[in-house]
């Protein structure tokens, strides 16, 4: 977190300065099939975030070194876009986006049935093309829908939400300005149907009552995220029918 | 394939499409009391969790979902169109769609090869009509060649469609597939590996590919039967 | 990745071009069907999306404040790259910059820089001391075929709505980037033997060498680029570019058309 001092985060009202409630996310929108070269694909929009995925696969395991006789591996590449923030980024990978991508590889083979394609792997491409704080977790949303669109079988879907804490209030989904002044992130990737998490990243300092108040903000937003999502794949496929 | 109860479902989707239920990965789709998983479900705290996008289906107690989309996997006996990919001196490696590269022994060719002459029967690119002769659990494939009809592809034109969409192309019992056959006048064979081989003259093989163009655009919308009949007018064929 | 290409592909593309015809049903010189956003992307100074059949490309613009090269103390500096990432197709692999990236991003480059459409001298705040660094970076994310035009029509149309972020700098106020003139590029591909406008990703596929030209306002070439293996006779270059002339000038009111809204 990038620390706090005399800037102000919240309102006379109680309202944050974009004039959301503190249990209140941002607008996301989500379409499945974006990518016409891909196997599946989506684009989700969370606020001012833009985060595309592609899925590829399941493929033959290059190089063999990384091939696993009992499974697939999931090939996870999060990457921002050089025009994705307020600097221009250099492209090619770096150690932030190496971090997320393998966390976000690993809360995805929680989920995918990687039994059934053994010596296989299943590329997962996150492109960045817009950052506004909270793009690891638009990515996470993304990557599961382009897997169900790609026909991937996985036992549940993840969502990616996150909460933290401005002006030690407890507040869920931060914007830039709240990221960069606020006193903790909570990002979080939730399987909807059981409320398992299978990506968990935090900074910053919480108190116990105030983690369990952030992921109690982050569960309620998964289930609203989930809806989207699941409205985005029907929309996909249901389009033309009575 | 099966051309069983999912054909007949095919043509009749038109009908009952808006009785189907689309399931996502992870959707609850009931109680499993004395009913069975198939496949794109699996069985959780007693209840059928759906594992794939896809629409729900019900058929002697056995819950399954059909994919909308899927990549192929390759089975035991399926009739494939491969492209040669890797030419050795006793073997050929074959691109068949799937994950992994089939191999060919030159000993399942269907001509008498001798050591060394394999890249005269089949060169790389080259198209080839063959079955699965085996395959393991570690996706290792081997084809064969020698069987009725099995042959290399010499004209024609090869096009790509999604294998969930085989059967609708094929319709019950080939139905739809004859009817294609018959309005376009091509010789047509629909593969399991989704690689569909077209032979005709250019005017018809242009026909024939459109309407698989029209498959893929507009397959999961059930409107494909529609597009068949409509071409059927077109041509004046009933 | 090496594709794999299918003989019967190579075979039928023969056979169409006898006919005069192409796979999907187009025109020897018939393009597909573009759709061109500009500033659509928050945090980009200029942005563009560009839809063209299967083809998806963003670009977007980025400006730094830098210090001059000594020999040329009043100009700015415009660079122009492109990646290739693995999103954009099954054949892209992760890994450093391709040669294909780095010829797209090049070629693209070139157009738009020879064009003269930015003015160096127009980019310098204070001379000897600061001036505007211009990048534009082009991201495919879906390879549908004919990603250079796309490319070049996505990274004229971010540039010519860009504007320059002098606040956020401390220099001034925000300005729209001075750009005269709108560079086009119009590629051509041998599919059966013939060239072809705007090459499908089978005809890329199944075809040979491909060309690239880049034309500006007054029908000036400024950029030219013959990709991959094959030889062409001055007969066919000059058919080709008479139809790059007609395409270009399509393609520039388009952007115009953009520009105005």
């Amino acid at each position: 977190m990038g620390g706090y001092g005399d800037v102000k985060l919240l309102r006379e009202d109680g309202k944050r300065l974009d004039g959301r409630a503190i249990d209140e996310m941002r607008p996301v929108t989500i379409e499945a099939g974006v990518l016409p070269a891909a196997d599946g694909s989506a684009m989700v929009t969370h606020g001012l975030n833009v985060a595309v995925a592609a899925v590829y696969g399941p493929m033959e395991a290059h190089p063999r070194k990384i091939q696993r006789q009992d499974r697939a591996v999931i090939d996870v590449r999060y990457n921002m876009a050089p025009f994705s923030t307020g600097d221009r980024i250099r492209p090619g990978f770096n150690r932030r986006s190496r971090e997320i991508s393998k966390v976000t590889a690993e809360s995805l083979e929680s989920v995918v049935l990687v039994e059934r394609y053994p010596r296989s792997k299943i590329r997962v491409e996150i492109e960045i093309l817009a950052a506004e704080a909270g793009t690891r977790c638009a990515g996470i949303t993304a990557a599961s829908v382009a897997l169900a669109d790609a026909g991937i079988p996985m036992r549940d879907m993840i969502v990616g939400v996150a909460s933290g804490k401005i002006e030690d209030t407890v507040v869920l989904d931060l914007d830039k300005a709240e990221d960069n002044y606020g006193q903790a992130d909570l990002p979080v990737g939730i399987l909807p149907n059981t409320g398992e998490i299978a990506f968990l990243q935090m900074d910053g300092d919480l108190s116990i009552e105030e983690y369990n108040l952030a992921m109690e903000y982050n569960h309620k937003a998964a289930k609203e995220i989930h809806e989207i999502m699941v409205d985005a794949l029907k929309r996909r496929y249901e389009g033309g029918e009575a | 394939m099966s051309s069983g109860w999912f054909g007949e479902k095919s043509m009749s989707e038109g009908r009952v499409g808006a009785e189907q239920r689309l399931v996502t990965p992870g959707m609850v789709i009931g109680p499993s009391s004395g009913k069975r998983a198939g496949s794109g479900t699996i069985a959780e705290n007693n209840e059928f969790i759906a594992t794939r996008l896809g629409w729900l289906n019900e058929q002697n107690d056995v819950v399954s979902v059909l994919p909308i989309n899927s990549a192929y996997m390759p089975r035991s006996g399926d009739l494939i169109i491969g492209f040669v990919a890797e030419v050795r001196n006793n073997l050929w490696f074959f691109d068949v769609n799937g994950p992994f590269q089939a191999l060919l022994p030159m000993s399942l060719a269907p001509w008498k090869v001798e050591f060394g002459s394999t890249r005269q029967h089949l060169g790389i690119g080259d198209a080839a009509l063959a079955r699965i002769q085996e395959v393991d659990e570690t996706h290792n494939m081997v084809l064969t060649m020698k069987g009725v009809g099995l042959r290399r592809l010499n004209e024609g034109a090869v096009v790509s469609i999604p294998v969930n969409l085989i059967d609708t192309l094929r319709g019950h019992n080939n139905g739809t597939l004859s009817r294609i056959r018959d309005a376009t006048d091509c010789r047509i064979i629909v593969a399991d590996n989704g690689r569909v081989w077209i032979h005709g003259d250019a005017d018809n093989m242009r026909v024939a590919r459109n309407m698989i163009q029209t498959l893929n655009e507009e397959g999961h919308k059930k409107t494909f039967e529609g597009a068949v009949e409509a071409l059927e007018n077109e041509r004046g064929e009933h | 990745m090496v594709e794999l290409v299918p003989s019967l592909l190579r075979q039928e593309l023969e056979r169409l071009a006898a006919d005069g015809q192409r796979l999907d049903g187009r025109g020897q010189f018939d393009g597909r069907e573009v759709h061109l956003e500009v500033d659509c992307l928050y945090n980009a100074e200029g942005s563009a999306k560009v839809v063209w059949g299967d083809t998806i490309i963003y670009a977007g613009v980025k400006f730094e404040i830098r210090t001059p090269w000594p020999d040329r103390p009043t100009q700015g500096s415009l660079m122009c790259g492109a990646e290739l990432r693995p999103v954009a197709h099954r054949k892209y692999e992760p890994g450093p910059p391709s040669p294909e990236s780095i010829e797209l991003g090049r070629v693209v480059d070139r157009g738009i820089r020879e064009s003269g459409c930015i003015d160096m001298d127009e980019l310098c705040i204070v001379p000897g001391e600061k001036v505007w660094g211009v990048m534009i970076d082009i991201h495919v994310l879906s390879d549908g075929g004919n990603i250079f035009d796309a490319a070049g029509l996505a990274a004229i149309a971010a540039l010519r709505t860009a504007v320059v972020p002098a606040e956020r700098f401390d220099v001034g106020e925000d300005h729209t980037l001075k750009v005269n003139g709108t560079p086009i590029m119009a590629s051509f591909k041998r599919a059966g033997g013939r060239f072809v406008y705007d090459p499908s990703e089978e005809e890329e596929l199944g075809g040979d060498e491909r060309i690239h030209i880049t034309l500006g306002d007054e029908g000036h070439l400024h950029s030219l680029q013959k990709g991959l293996k094959g030889v062409f006779t001055p007969d066919e270059f000059a058919e080709i570019l008479a139809v790059a002339e007609q395409k270009c000038s399509e393609l520039r009111e388009m952007v115009a058309e953009k520009e105005g809204n």
